[in-house]
């Protein structure tokens, strides 16, 4: 399964994720014109402190045995079986928010106005995400875990 | 390699950049995208060591810097600061003309001289020096020892402010913005902007207006005023723009920069009898001096120099492989040069005290020794020509000619053809409705927008429907290389009741007025404009509207807070960087309308831009019952 | 092989899928007690709200029994295990072998004994059959007293607002949500209800219902009589095990079950509502009757059914609903029952935020956030994970607070945060 993984040593916690991403789920899609939408869009990816100059770009994980999945009451929250990735079906949402309550990353946010429920898609329009593409330092990338640990010499 | 940019010149050069994998700005602007959002928004704020700050323009993160800052206090700083800087450089080039001025005076600079002595007289009067029974060079001692004083004046006002209308002054009188001095308006403008203390962002940007008029009405206009009188007032001239004005078999060199006491100084010595001899002996036909930048237009105007290309060509002319020097001054060159220049024969040389860049020789230019400084930096390149490497050289076979070197003073000579300049033929013609208006394209070329096409396409709107267009700098040069800026224009281009003005007159529909610094030959038009009457009673009045499609540097920001706060529309290609901050935009953008008369508008395309520029021009026509538009397109 | 499954909610529904990943051919039989029973309960009162239509409530196609092949046997109830014989009586008096049988009949709307129970226009709020009925009498009914302040009480009374009705909540205890969450929250949350029209009566219970062809309304025990042509019973559930008694099965407060969801009897599994865990904050057995528990042990269940050796760490109390556009937010341990307990709470009324943790040893073992309820998972993945928080306590309860704050913990924890998710974030630090 392919999903974006954050190598912490490069992440400066500048944020430019979080507004890539934004700016990729608005509907002007261009950052001039979407800080004037209303609403404005939210972001799904987060730039995190950690501790001491240390930061960490996160977002929805796609877990195996995801919590959100069990605990959706709607089946809106699936696991898709071709790709693995945790998918989020907006005509079954109800704004429950019991994935909010299980979500060990925090990685799901509240469209309070929709009464809908918003994370990490992966960024299906794009070959590659909005915030691996917008990450100054690089730190952000798509790929395997195989791939992610080659690529930090792990 | 970098995405085409549409224009064929540049793209063939990019080819050739990139098959021996040389980086241009083209490359590196991909590299920077996606620009930093906060940046790009205004709320990035790196003012004190308890940041650098961000706010999240979505809402959810932090809404104030470290010590309670918000978004409007952080955007209106950094735009404060972003205009002084470009004022301060407009100040700084008017500084080194007035002390130019005055060694010369002095006796000291002697390589200069005075060309316009009766400018001399009408500036000088205008400083409150007396004239009577005074030489040249003692009115030019006094005269810079005037401006200088203005310079480090701490209290009153700019003496220039007085070329305007009155409502004008009285505006900024009231709103707190007359600049007391020059200097001091910069200064305070930094001084202001640090950690805790001028904080609510409508007094914050009163300091950005102060230092624009310290941009529009000292130094700047300084600056034109004093390059007429040391190097000639120009007259209308033609010329040839484009990297098809280098030459195979001549010694090219390239002027670029900002300061025509350096390269007015190299036209001179190029043709020196010593230098010329230089030439032949190494084996070429001749000197083939062209410009990059303003420096470009200033020689232009006043010598017919060519000019080889825009902000954005300054790498690809070196690419071509045919020039021996670049010399630079100050401003809009880019670093990135040495590292190109190091794949060819091309050598680089600096010459302010101001500028340095790693890679470059630096040969310090003072005036004093202007002509001799000026000499060694020519036989350097001269002697670089037998190192052209023949199989490097690629020139581009594009060149276009154009007509540039109209100022305020020399335009209505032909107008009518009266004898003294009178604006009476342009009020009238604007009245009549055979030209809608005026409107004033000006700017940088910037890879945002569409690499300096931007210009073009506007223009060609603006002339179409009638509107008299007015350029300076690289603006002028992209519509000059897309064949504007000739009288041909006019038939090709232009809107019936242009053309006619522009048939009668002998004039492009498009006139080049000459560097960045010469935006303030508008801001003089406009007050002639006003004073001839018929068409308003201050500039907020006039049917005029000015425009930045593709700006690019903080000189630019200056001059459109000065355009606008002396009431004037402004429209640019890309935003301010304010809109993360709703309080300011608003403020710019409507809010000050009614204060100043002027707003800022932030528009990409340059179709619509043009359409808002019309739509201006027709409410203030309409608000002076003008006769509707002649020959009015839809 | 033939596992048996009864129920098909979202114990039963999870097993199914759980046993088909790993064995796709034995068979399996489930029988459930209801026609159509693959809806998702919760979204009763979103149904009788008018918030979703009907299509909205099925939580899985009626094709999944076909897609999964199970033989499902619907509409009848299991009413015996013989252990012995492993065999299931059906009340058609059929017969079911099994190998395997996981019992997963949930649990049951709790109905006193008052006089009047019985009347017609009573109903507690559990099955769709439930939400058609009322939604049938609908038309007569002005007034409706919810008799329950916990969770099934105010959603319904949420709904039945929804349906323009006059809603009147009586109380027994002295706030609502007594079961799930303390009074600081549980104050935001009935100003906010009562601000929007429903009325709320704490410290006093229903007495008896009267009326005789048609409901006049409740008696309270106060002596007070309250008006009414609708009467919803929130009470509370109470596990099905009707069906394990005198079968040999072990049962407490719901059926035993150990960390495989093993009962006491071989190949005899229990999940769901009707099966009593470890509660991971209570460190003792406790059913907690919420969703996401019933699929997580259905699924374990279900898994260990086939032979996995999957172990199940445990339940937590979990809740989460809004009212009125306020949202609150419980999970394990809220109102502590004595003082080994510590409790750092944050509260900002006048953004209507309340947050609290409950600690014992530096571990949290409960958290309630009214309002401002991001991140609360991350807090939610401490209490399972039993990690250490000493250092972040004066953190946790702040806006800023987030998972990134908690890496530096799962970097140190040495038995907690085995998901394969919580080391590929920290494999850089």
């Amino acid at each position: 399964m392919k999903k974006i993984y954050c190598n912490i040593k490069k992440c400066l916690g500048c944020g430019s994720c979080e507004i890539a991403c934004a700016v990729e789920h608005s509907k002007s899609k261009e950052l001039n014109n979407t800080i004037s939408e209303s609403p404005l869009p939210i972001k799904r990816r987060r730039a995190e402190f950690v501790e001491e100059n240390i930061a960490i770009s996160t977002g929805c994980q796609h877990c195996d045995n995801a919590a959100c999945v069990t605990a959706c009451m709607a089946a809106a929250m699936y696991k898709e079986l071709k790709t693995g990735l945790t998918q989020h079906d907006r005509d079954k949402c109800v704004g429950c928010w019991m994935c909010i309550m299980s979500c060990p990353f925090g990685a799901i946010t509240r469209e309070k106005q929709e009464k809908q429920v918003v994370k990490c898609d992966l960024c299906p329009d794009r070959d590659k995400p909005a915030c691996v593409e917008a990450c100054p330092t690089r730190a952000l990338s798509l790929g395997t875990f195989k791939e992610f640990k080659k690529i930090c010499n792990m | 390699m970098a995405k085409p940019t549409g224009n064929p010149i540049n793209d063939q050069l990019l080819e050739i950049a990139a098959q021996n994998n040389i980086s241009t700005i083209w490359d590196r602007f991909m590299e920077q995208e996606p620009h930093c959002g906060f940046g790009t928004l205004g709320v990035c704020c790196k003012i004190c060591n308890l940041g650098p700050c961000r706010i999240d323009p979505f809402g959810e993160g932090a809404q104030k810097g470290a010590c309670g800052a918000d978004a409007d206090t952080i955007s209106a700083r950094n735009l404060t600061r972003n205009t002084a800087a470009g004022a301060a450089c407009h100040s700084d080039h008017g500084r080194d003309l007035a002390r130019t001025l005055l060694e010369l005076g002095k006796g000291i600079a002697k390589d200069y001289s005075i060309k316009d002595p009766e400018k001399l007289r009408r500036f000088a009067v205008e400083f409150g020096v007396k004239i009577e029974n005074k030489s040249d060079l003692k009115i030019a001692e006094e005269l810079g020892e005037a401006i200088l004083k203005e310079f480090g004046q701490q209290e009153g006002e700019l003496t220039l402010l007085k070329r305007a209308p009155k409502k004008q002054q009285e505006i900024w009188r009231k709103t707190n913005v007359s600049p007391r001095g020059i200097d001091i308006e910069v200064v305070q403008a930094m001084s202001r902007t640090h950690i805790g203390c001028d904080n609510e962002y409508k007094h914050v940007l009163e300091a950005a207006i102060r230092s624009s008029l310290v941009d529009g009405w000292g130094g700047s206009m300084i600056a034109t005023e004093l390059s007429d009188i040391l190097f000639g007032s120009p007259q209308p001239i033609r010329a040839e723009i484009n990297l098809g004005v280098l030459k195979e078999d001549e010694v090219n060199i390239l002027l670029h920069g900002h300061e025509p006491l350096l390269s007015d100084i190299i036209v001179t010595a190029s043709q020196d009898k010593e230098i010329q001899e230089l030439v032949r002996k190494n084996g070429a036909k001749g000197i083939n001096l062209s410009g990059i930048c303003c420096t470009a237009a200033e020689v232009l105007m006043r010598h017919g120099v060519p000019m080889a290309g825009n902000f954005l060509q300054q790498e690809l002319a070196i690419i071509t492989g045919a020039v021996e020097a670049m010399i630079v001054d100050i401003q809009c060159i880019m670093p990135s040069l040495p590292e190109v220049a190091k794949h060819y024969h091309t050598k680089l040389i600096s010459t302010s005290p101001k500028a340095k860049f790693a890679g470059m020789e630096h040969i310090e230019f003072h005036e004093k020794e202007a002509m001799a400084t000026a000499k060694k930096i020519l036989k350097i390149a001269i002697e670089n020509y037998k190192n052209r490497n023949r199989s490097k050289v690629n020139i581009p076979k594009e060149k276009m000619t154009l007509v540039a070197g109209f100022t305020m003073e020399n335009i209505f000579y032909n107008l009518g053809g009266s004898f003294r300049p009178s604006y009476r033929p342009l009020n009238d013609a604007i009245i009549s409705g055979r030209i809608r208006g005026v409107a004033g394209v000006i700017g940088c070329d910037n890879p945002k927008n569409q690499s300096g096409m931007c210009h073009a396409d506007m223009v060609r709107e603006l002339i179409k429907n009638d509107v008299l267009v007015v350029q300076t700098g690289c603006s002028g040069g992209a519509c000059a290389k897309a064949g504007l800026l000739t009288p041909e224009a006019a038939f090709k281009f232009a809107g019936e009741g242009l053309r006619e003005i522009c048939e009668t007159v002998g004039i492009p529909p498009v006139l080049h007025t000459g560097s960045c610094v010469d935006n303030t030959r508008i801001l003089t038009a406009c007050c002639e404009m006003v004073k001839e009457g018929g068409i308003g009673n201050s500039i907020d009045e006039l049917p005029v509207a000015g425009a930045a499609p593709e700006w690019m540097s903080e000189k630019a920001i200056a001059i459109g807070w000065y355009f606008v706060t002396s009431g004037i529309f402004v429209t640019i290609g890309s935003p301010l960087r304010v809109l993360g901050s709703k309080n300011v935009t608003n403020y710019i953008c409507n809010e000050i309308e009614p204060i100043y008369g002027g707003k800022w508008a932030f528009e990409g395309d340059p179709i619509k831009a043009a359409h808002l520029m019309i739509a201006h021009i027709d409410k203030k026509r309409e608000a002076l019952k003008l006769k509707p538009i002649m020959c009015a397109k839809v | 092989m033939q596992y048996v499954i009864i129920g098909s909610s979202a114990a039963g529904i999870s097993a199914v899928e759980a046993i088909r990943t790993k064995d796709k051919d034995s068979k399996i039989v489930v029988i459930s007690d209801e026609k159509k029973p693959l809806y998702s309960r919760c979204l009763i009162s979103y149904l009788l709200a008018g918030t979703i239509d009907e299509k909205k409530i099925w939580y899985r196609k009626d094709s999944f029994f076909k897609n999964n092949k199970v033989n499902a046997l619907l509409g009848i109830k299991a009413i015996e295990i013989n252990t012995k014989k492993k065999e299931i009586l059906l009340d058609n008096k059929e017969k079911v072998e099994f190998d395997r049988l996981l019992i997963a009949t949930g649990a049951s709307p709790k109905l006193e004994s008052i006089p009047g129970i019985d009347k017609s226009g009573v109903f507690p709020l559990r099955t769709i059959e439930h939400a058609i009925k009322i939604q049938a009498m609908l038309g007569k009914v002005k007034s409706v007293a919810v008799l329950g302040g916990g969770l099934i009480g105010l959603r319904a009374a949420y709904a039945l607002k929804n349906c323009g009705k006059d809603v009147s909540v009586f109380v027994k205890s002295g706030s609502i949500l007594s079961q799930i969450v303390d009074k600081g929250a549980a104050g935001l949350m009935q100003k906010r209800i009562e601000e929007k029209g429903i009325k709320i009566f704490t410290g006093v219970a229903a007495k008896e219902i009267t009326g005789d062809k048609s409901m006049k309304g409740v008696t309270l025990d106060n002596g007070s009589k309250h008006g009414c042509e609708l009467v919803i019973i929130g009470k509370g559930v109470s596990p099905n095990m009707e069906i394990a008694k005198d079968s040999g099965i072990k049962i407490n407060r719901g059926i035993l079950t150990n960390d495989s969801l093993k009962t006491n009897v071989k190949d005899i599994f229990a999940a769901g509502d009707v099966s009593e865990t470890n509660d991971i904050a209570l460190g003792e057995g406790s059913i907690n009757a919420i969703w996401p528990a019933a699929c997580e042990q259905g699924r374990i269940a279900g898994l260990n059914m086939t032979g996995e050796k999957e172990t199940y760490e445990g339940s937590l109390a979990m809740n989460s609903i809004e009212f009125f556009g306020l949202p609150v937010i419980s999970v394990g341990i809220t109102k502590p029952k004595n003082d080994t307990y510590e409790e750092i709470v944050k509260k900002d009324a006048a953004r209507n935020i309340y947050k609290k943790v409950v600690l014992k040893d530096g571990i949290i073992a409960g958290v309630v956030f009214v309002n401002s309820i991001e991140n609360i998972g991350v807090i939610g993945a401490l209490i399972k994970n039993k990690a250490d928080i000493t250092g972040i306590k004066d953190i946790i309860l702040e806006d800023y607070f987030d998972y990134g704050k908690i890496i530096p913990l799962i970097k140190k924890s040495k038995k907690g945060f085995r998901g394969p998710e919580f080391k590929e974030t920290i494999l850089t630090l």
